[in-house]
């Protein structure tokens, strides 16, 4: 009989174990999200920073509970820049149940557009191609568009030209839609009466030596060069214009050439390839720059050393940039939560839609907020100018608005 | 004027150099084992890599580094040889060329998982940063350095096919294995050499690549299919032909970007004539240059 009963109280009281268990595991909800990028192969370079940021942001809301109970479970699966790859990744994940999706390049965000529209689930990619908002609702931009950041460096060059005429510009772009995409745009802006001369658009290759395409923008008077690529084909045009003596020493110094590029040619990478010859490049992104401290820097350097990640990784702005698409994604979540609304492909859609006016993002990672509507789809629409100095990229001026980016919309 | 004409032929023999240098490892291969190593890419990057490690991590003057990593590149290179295509000494080309290409996915992944994979470093700066300049045409110090290196190397590469036992016995197997292996040549030991003689010119273009573009694993690999016409037109088995081909490519690049390009409409003409020139030679001379012809009785 004694038996029994402690055979019975032994029973209770595992039970009791397992039921207290099981409550703490199903106290909080589980918010599937996913990412497909290349970890490997080309543009990895970018990727692999980019990579580091999504599951150390994810991570820092999950230990430090922002979510309450809640948690996001980010699957991240290398794709090595394959867009089939890219489109098994997301069958998979959708297959999984996620609610978010975060994408990488400018291909396969292309390929898949048709996909998101079906699946109806809100997308950022890293890709700040402007194609990729073409007849689409659920492909949303975390920063102005590679298309705008260019206007915004020919703003910039229209404004700044010193000595008379009309500036000459040419541009220096990768044999891809994501290369091409912004030439259009600038041409329209030109169109639209923005005082600067487009001369010539050359789309690179690998080269090893650019002396004859240089020799040529100099016979052509050409002043500046808007590049819109990867890093590795900036520096190898850097350093043989320095090795020729035609790199200028300032912004529009005449006779030389001034170097210009989109958010994807610059960062500490570039710095890292072309080395000295990377001084007095000038650079626009809407991130901001651990070269030049602030309360986002300080909290993604914090979030680096907490995950242990290197300093190489903690000081690239592709980091940041997968920080901030996080951001964006976990910030949908907590104010869906905050509604009572039920965490969906549906509601994390509405509330992108309604992040804009009083209800927009601002967070310390970007130079402006995130205001998203049903008409706007690109993040950020601030953009900072950033020049090499002493081997650190440091801001110059305030950060703006590209003003033709909406007068040729 | 006269002085861009020369800049752009300058600029030209300098690419060219390089590239006969990157086409070198092919061709050492084929000419001793008829074997195309697709892998070769992969080569020239661990070579830069190798370069970069031991200036920079190692603390070992530049100079020291660029010889050591040759050194390793050549008993690596040596060693992939003797560990996958050793065996398949008398099987099918075709499967030796598949094996190279599984072995170009095997380096790439090997390298994804150093830091090499997807981060980029340049070279400390090691040469005068003030380019050598006459008469309004500018060569950098790197770019001089690196024409040097390639001409003393392919120097002592035709020496050594031509004057040395080991460079006729090579020639030897190249011609015909089973007569080679009947006069007493050790076939398994010439093809080790013949990898290891590519690694070390793969190793010695990949440091000089990378001082010029900096080192970006995808920029690197990338210049084993970029000398792919160069190894095409002067024929699969010529050093010579590697050079002659090597520098066409350069001068008719650097001068179709400077004289075609930004005129006519016309643009990136330096990336396609390589490949048109290719097509033209493979109809009218479909052994390159200096390939040679083998003529069989039938």
């Amino acid at each position: 009989m004694k038996q029994n009963k402690i055979k019975f109280i032994s029973i209770m009281v595992s039970a009791a174990v397992i039921i207290s268990f099981s409550c703490s595991v199903h106290a909080g909800q589980t918010y599937k999200l996913a990412l497909s990028l290349a970890i490997t192969g080309p543009t990895s370079d970018a990727g692999n920073p980019y990579a580091k940021g999504v599951e150390d942001y994810f991570k820092y809301v999950n230990d430090n509970k922002l979510l309450g109970d809640d948690i996001i479970e980010c699957t991240i699966r290398d794709d090595q820049y394959k867009t089939d790859v890219t489109k098994r990744n997301f069958e998979e994940f959708l297959d999984n149940g996620i609610v978010f999706y975060l994408n990488y390049s400018t291909g396969s965000t292309l390929a898949l557009k048709q996909d998101f529209e079906e699946e109806k689930i809100p997308v950022i990619p890293a890709s700040f191609h402007a194609g990729n908002l073409v007849d689409s609702n659920y492909i949303f931009l975390p920063i102005a568009s590679y298309s705008a950041q260019c206007i915004g460096l020919a703003e910039y060059v229209a404004a700044h030209h010193k000595g008379g005429g009309i500036p000459k510009a040419a541009m220096f772009i990768h044999p891809s839609a994501f290369g091409r995409g912004p030439v259009e745009d600038v041409e329209k802006a030109v169109k639209a009466g923005l005082n600067m001369e487009i001369v010539e658009v050359t789309e690179h290759g690998k080269d090893l030596d650019n002396t004859a395409m240089l020799q040529r923008f100099i016979s052509k008077g050409v002043q500046y060069v808007i590049t819109q690529t990867i890093q590795s084909p900036v520096a190898t045009l850097l350093k043989d214009a320095n090795r020729l003596g035609l790199a200028a020493k300032s912004f529009g110094e005449e006779g030389k050439l001034t170097f210009l590029g989109a958010h994807y040619t610059g960062g500490n990478d570039l710095i890292a390839l072309a080395g000295p010859a990377a001084e007095n490049f000038f650079w626009t992104t809407s991130y901001t720059l651990t070269s030049e401290p602030g309360p986002g820097t300080d909290m993604q350097l914090a979030l680096a050393k907490k995950y242990g990640r290197d300093d190489k990784a903690a000081n690239s702005h592709n980091y940041t940039n997968g920080i901030m698409a996080a951001q964006v994604a976990a910030e949908c979540i907590i104010r869906a939560k905050a509604k009572g609304s039920k965490i969906t492909r549906e509601t994390l859609y509405n509330e992108l839609l309604a992040m804009n006016g009083d209800n927009a993002f601002k967070l310390d990672t970007t130079v402006g907020p995130v205001t998203y509507s049903k008409t706007d789809h690109e993040g950020v629409d601030n953009l900072q100018l950033y020049s090499v100095q002493n081997g650190v990229f440091k801001s110059v001026g305030k950060p703006f608005s590209p003003e033709y980016s909406k007068k040729i919309k | 004027m006269m002085s861009y004409f020369f800049q752009l032929l300058i600029s030209g023999i300098v690419v060219g150099s390089i590239y006969a240098l990157s086409a070198l490892g092919f061709v050492l291969i084929y000419k001793s084992s008829r074997v195309l190593n697709i892998a070769h890419g992969q080569i020239i990057a661990g070579g830069a890599f190798i370069t970069y490690a031991l200036t920079v991590w190692a603390d070992i003057p530049i100079y020291i580094s660029f010889f050591l990593s040759m050194i390793i590149t050549f008993f690596l290179a040596m060693s992939v040889e003797r560990i996958f295509l050793r065996r398949l000494i008398g099987e099918p080309v075709i499967s030796v060329i598949m094996v190279t290409i599984g072995l170009m996915s095997i380096l790439d992944g090997i390298i994804y998982l150093t830091p090499f994979g997807s981060e980029n470093f340049s070279f400390p700066v090691f040469f005068p940063k003030t380019p050598i300049s006459f008469g309004g045409v500018s060569v950098s110090w790197t770019q001089l350095v690196g024409v040097i290196i390639t001409f003393l190397l392919i120097a002592a590469f035709s020496w050594f096919f031509k004057k040395s036992t080991i460079g006729i016995s090579m020639r030897a197997v190249s011609d015909d294995q089973l007569a080679a292996m009947s006069v007493g040549i050790s076939v398994p030991k010439v093809f080790g050499l013949a990898w290891a003689a590519a690694g070390l010119s793969a190793a010695a273009a990949g440091g000089i690549i990378g001082n010029i573009t900096g080192l970006n694993f995808d920029t690197l690999h990338a210049f084993g299919i970029t000398v792919f016409p160069v190894v095409i037109l002067g024929g699969l088995d010529s050093i010579i032909g590697a050079v002659a081909a090597g520098i066409i490519m350069g001068l008719i690049q650097q001068f179709a970007s400077g004289y075609l390009d930004g005129h006519f409409g016309l643009s990136g003409t330096a990336e396609v004539l390589p490949y048109i020139i290719l097509l033209v030679i493979l109809l009218f001379k479909p052994h390159g240059l200096f390939g040679i012809h083998e003529i069989e009785r039938v």
